[in-house]
């Protein structure tokens, strides 16, 4: 499982590393203008085919690119009708702390506030971040990014169930 | 039964003490100390989960998150034992960590209160230099670790304001509505950051707030040591516990420090107290005298220079200030009504003091004003309103204003929060008002 | 705190309060809403008020009235005007000749009574033990149907009269179910959570009970069983009873679980079942967040980290002094 985990950030890390060569450009219709073209999605010479890399069915990861800015979505959760208990409680918990995430975006930049439509969380990087930031470590921080919401979710899931049981037998004792 | 049918939950969380109770309650069900005492040996959770096995974790500690305790209690257990760290959430006034207020707030809903959060209204008390971030921070964890269903975080001297107003109203029996007129200056010292806040029709001034930097706990801190200097055997380990007492039980103001002085000296029977305990660790009783200690720990707020040399504007010349600062229009009603709030306001004789001394640099103004332009201008009237719910003026504000009809309609809801985030929380309305 | 405990706080800290304050008296007047819905209001008047009210006050510094408002019963829960079964019997046999229960009791309340201090033992310790009965009204009214049930269950015998299913108040508009028999009694919980994240959280809290009842350790203790769907028991009980979010939680308790001095404490951790759970979500809802919260502050470190060293000389510029500048020059 974990194998499997890093086979995906690396391709996620490749991938990214190819596509964000980022340049300024400025809009093409609105004089002095700058707007992240993979936003606005004004001409299609200024896009590059999307990439899309899955993990699983639930887990995939999209990212966008355009002259001045890409977006990178990612799907954590799984949205089948028929959910087993136990996923139950692991996509609440994702979805909880997505959500957390989500409502801090102002600290964190290059979050988007709402995912793209069917994905679970987004980051947009334009090319000032890139200017601002090295470019290898703000990868870095996209796939630690990954990687720890994939810990933090199992390790909540985890506490969870700890908890879970050590209410029960704190209860249970009462009996004895 | 809807949210609203029931009390709302009102908490004020002070530097040095909390206040907390329903709404509709004349005074709080709970007063604590606002501290947590924390055990930190389990705190390393991930080395705990790491080793899955949970019987061996159960046996280490049991939920070591929850094995902490607030208030009195708090105080107890970090007296007794030496596996809890003192912790204090607060400081001068503002949140400074906000794990440990989420701590001491859960404790204060479902041990003290023992209420179920989804089902009250809550009204929380804010400082009025507090950042519009505390405010998001607050709101987050009452919206989404205590699922509130509705939340209004106030400011903390409007309600003391509205306190004011509303025992002079009980006291009377006039019939005169006390959200009419609330115009006054607020001077708020608690243990943490005084504050004097000038408020014209319920709406904070807020450029000309004024922040004095000695609270409650400096004068504990100046009367253990002007105890400590003048050689009374103080056991070093709870001296300030000691002066804390000391202060609220004999403290006092005087006019005039040079004739208390000689008052001490001529009978000194009468005026020096005598204070007796016994030593924690070697359980020998001893005693110890109070003298000038009694007068001279709330001077420093008359004479700051007496306990620092950094800051020597006394406390009624910055009230003064604080109104010249404000618009013109208002000042005489705002010297009309000077409320004081917050437990170190409550020193004997302290309003007399701080209403004689305003007025002297009101009267000296006026009458250099006469002088200069030969005219006769009409007295200003000052008036320094004391009560006696003076040490919890902030959560009675509170409560009063929990229990109108209104206040649902001004509750920042659940369903908001949900619609735009923390950010609803940001700005306080009584910070809108037209100056 | 792990467990709830039974006495009231609030009541506590007042009755205390007015044990030692002495002769003199201050009007009390305060109201509380404990979990849920239970409410109280405590009241001493001594000045004019008190002609509002002449048959509650007592114009007596040591006298006070305390009234209790209990949930709203379902429909299928018994009562006998307007109490749990039993509870005015159980009233008389807590608190002895402290409490003198008023009739008809104060308007919007179930139950008023009158506490004598003055009737108070004089020996320290029973004095408290007393007030701690008061604070614990809840329990003793509450649970009053319970411990009758239960205390038949201790001498293996099955309460006269007593239907094959009893169901008793514990919240708001929903009620819990016993089927007492000579050996065992067994009590059925169905479940409800309001907010969506608190139903999951608690079924899982809930399969852990089961779980944890299969460790060696806890061998002794009521079985327990969970199941989403209503268990055989519950045949015959309207529709609307068992509406569960959360599923069915099913305790079997046996005489061990109630002798003697275990009665009371059973009573109460029964009563307070889903309230226990309820505290442990939220508990554990704090707990996430304040992980939670750590985790982004640790993510915003690295995107810090991501940040070029241009960048952060220019917020050294713009917030941090000259001469700290000058120090990271120099390096």
């Amino acid at each position: 499982m974990a194998n499997t985990l890093r086979l995906y950030l690396t391709c996620i890390r490749n991938t990214l590393e190819a596509a964000m060569c980022l340049q300024n450009f400025p809009c093409q219709e609105v004089e002095r203008h700058n707007k992240p073209e993979v936003e606005l999605k004004t001409s299609l010479e200024l896009l590059l085919n999307p990439v899309l890399i899955c993990r699983n069915e639930a887990e995939k990861c999209l990212i966008e690119t355009s002259i001045n800015s890409i977006r990178i979505s990612m799907k954590v959760t799984i949205c089948h009708l028929e959910v087993k208990q136990a996923d139950e409680l692991e996509n609440i918990l994702a979805k909880k702390f997505l959500r957390f995430l989500s409502m801090r975006a102002e600290a964190f930049q290059v979050l988007r506030r709402k995912p793209v439509q069917g994905y679970d969380i987004s980051f947009l990087i334009t090319n000032y971040h890139c200017e601002d930031m090295h470019k290898h470590k703000l990868i870095d921080f996209i796939v630690q990014f990954m990687e720890d919401i994939d810990k933090e979710i199992s390790e909540l899931k985890l506490s969870v169930n700890t908890r879970g049981r050590l209410v029960a037998t704190e209860f249970l004792k009462q009996f004895i | 039964m809807d949210a609203t049918a029931r009390p709302a939950i009102v908490i004020d969380n002070g530097t040095g003490y909390s206040k907390l109770g329903f709404s509709g309650n004349s005074e709080p069900s709970f007063t604590l100390p606002t501290v947590v005492a924390v055990n930190e040996s389990f705190l390393d959770q991930k080395e705990l989960l790491s080793s899955a096995n949970w019987i061996a974790q159960y046996n280490a500690g049991v939920m070591a998150d929850l094995d902490y305790f607030i208030g009195d209690e708090a105080l107890s257990r970090l007296r007794s034992s030496g596996l809890y760290t003192s912790r204090s959430p607060i400081r001068h006034g503002q949140v400074d960590d906000w794990d440990t207020m989420e701590r001491f707030w859960q404790q204060c809903i479902f041990n003290y209160l023992r209420c179920n959060p989804e089902e009250h209204y809550f009204l929380l008390t804010d400082s009025p230099v507090g950042t519009p971030e505390s405010r998001e921070c607050t709101g987050e964890i009452m919206f989404e670790t205590f699922n509130v269903p509705g939340l209004y975080i106030s400011v903390q001297s409007v309600l003391s304001l509205s306190a004011g107003y509303a025992y002079l109203k009980s006291i009377s029996d006039e019939d005169s509505d006390p959200s009419s007129d609330m115009t006054g200056v607020v001077v708020d010292i608690g243990d943490g950051a005084p504050h004097i806040v000038p408020v014209v029709n319920g709406y904070v001034i807020g450029s000309s707030i004024k922040s004095f930097p000695f609270s409650g706990s400096n004068v504990t801190q100046f009367v253990s040591q002007l105890l400590q200097e003048r050689g009374e055997l103080l056991p070093p380990e709870d001296s300030l516990d000691i002066s804390r007492k000391v202060k609220e039980m004999y403290c006092y103001t005087c006019s005039d420090i040079v004739k208390e002085f000689k008052k001490h000296d001529k009978k000194p029977d009468k005026y020096v107290k005598h204070w007796s305990a016994i030593k924690p660790k070697t359980g020998v009783p001893y005693t110890i005298d109070i003298g000038y200690e009694r007068f001279l720990g709330p001077e420093i707020f008359f004479n700051p220079e007496i306990y620092s040399a950094d800051f020597s504007t006394p406390l009624p010349e910055l009230i003064d200030s604080c109104v010249q600062s404000a618009p013109i229009d208002t000042r005489r009603a705002l010297y009309k009504n000077i409320v004081l709030s917050g437990g170190s306001t409550m020193f004997k004789d302290f309003h007399k003091r701080l209403q004689s001394d305003i007025k002297k640099i009101v009267d000296d103004r006026v009458a250099a004003t006469n002088a200069r332009h030969r005219v006769e201008v009409r007295p200003i009237e000052v008036n320094v309103v004391a009560h006696p719910i003076q040490s919890y003026a902030v959560w009675f504000g509170g409560s009063v204003a929990a229990s109108t009809p209104e206040f649902y309609e001004y509750c920042h809801t659940k369903e908001e929060y949900e619609e735009h985030g923390a950010s609803i929380c940001r700005t306080s309305p009584v910070f809108k008002g037209m100056y | 705190m792990i467990l709830l405990q039974s006495p009231s706080r609030f009541l506590l800290q007042i009755l205390q309060d007015r044990v030692l304050s002495g002769e003199k008296g201050m009007d009390i007047d305060c109201h509380a809403v404990e979990f849920d819905d239970v409410r109280y209001h405590i009241q001493l008047l001594l000045g004019a008020e008190a002609a509002f009210y002449p048959n509650f006050s007592m114009r007596n510094p040591k006298v006070m009235v305390l009234s209790v408002a209990l949930p709203l019963p379902s429909p299928e829960a018994i009562l006998c005007d307007g109490l749990p079964l039993d509870a005015i019997e159980a009233i008389k046999a807590a608190y002895g000749p402290v409490v003198q229960i008023l009739d008809p009791p104060k308007d919007g309340f179930d139950l008023t009574m009158k506490i004598n201090l003055t009737k108070l033992p004089p020996d320290e310790e029973q004095r408290n033990s007393i007030l701690t009965q008061i604070a614990s009204v809840r329990e003793v009214v509450l649970g009053a149907p319970l411990k009758v049930l239960l205390k038949h269950l201790a001498s293996k015998t099955v309460a006269p009269n007593v239907d094959k299913l009893v169901a008793l108040v514990h919240r708001p508009n929903e009620s819990f179910f016993l089927a007492p028999q000579a050996d065992k009694v067994t009590i059925v919980y169905p479940m409800r959570f309001q907010d969506s994240i608190d139903i999951v959280l608690a079924t899982s809290f809930l399969q852990e009970f089961v779980e944890a009842r299969r460790t060696a350790a806890l061998n002794n203790v009521p079985s327990c069983m969970w199941s989403p769907v209503p268990p055989l028991e519950l045949k015959g009980v309207p529709a609307e009873a068992l509406n569960a979010n959360s599923g069915f939680v099913t305790f079997v308790v046996y005489p061990r679980h109630v002798e003697g001095k275990k009665l009371d404490r059973t009573v109460w951790n029964l009563l307070t079942f889903h309230a226990y759970v309820s505290y442990h979500v939220k508990c554990s809802e704090g707990f996430m967040h304040t992980r939670m919260r750590r985790r982004v502050e640790s993510l915003i470190q690295a995107l810090d980290r991501a940040k070029s060293d241009a960048e952060k000389l220019k917020k050294l510029v713009n917030g941090g002094s000259f001469k700290r500048l000058v120090c990271t020059l120099c390096k």
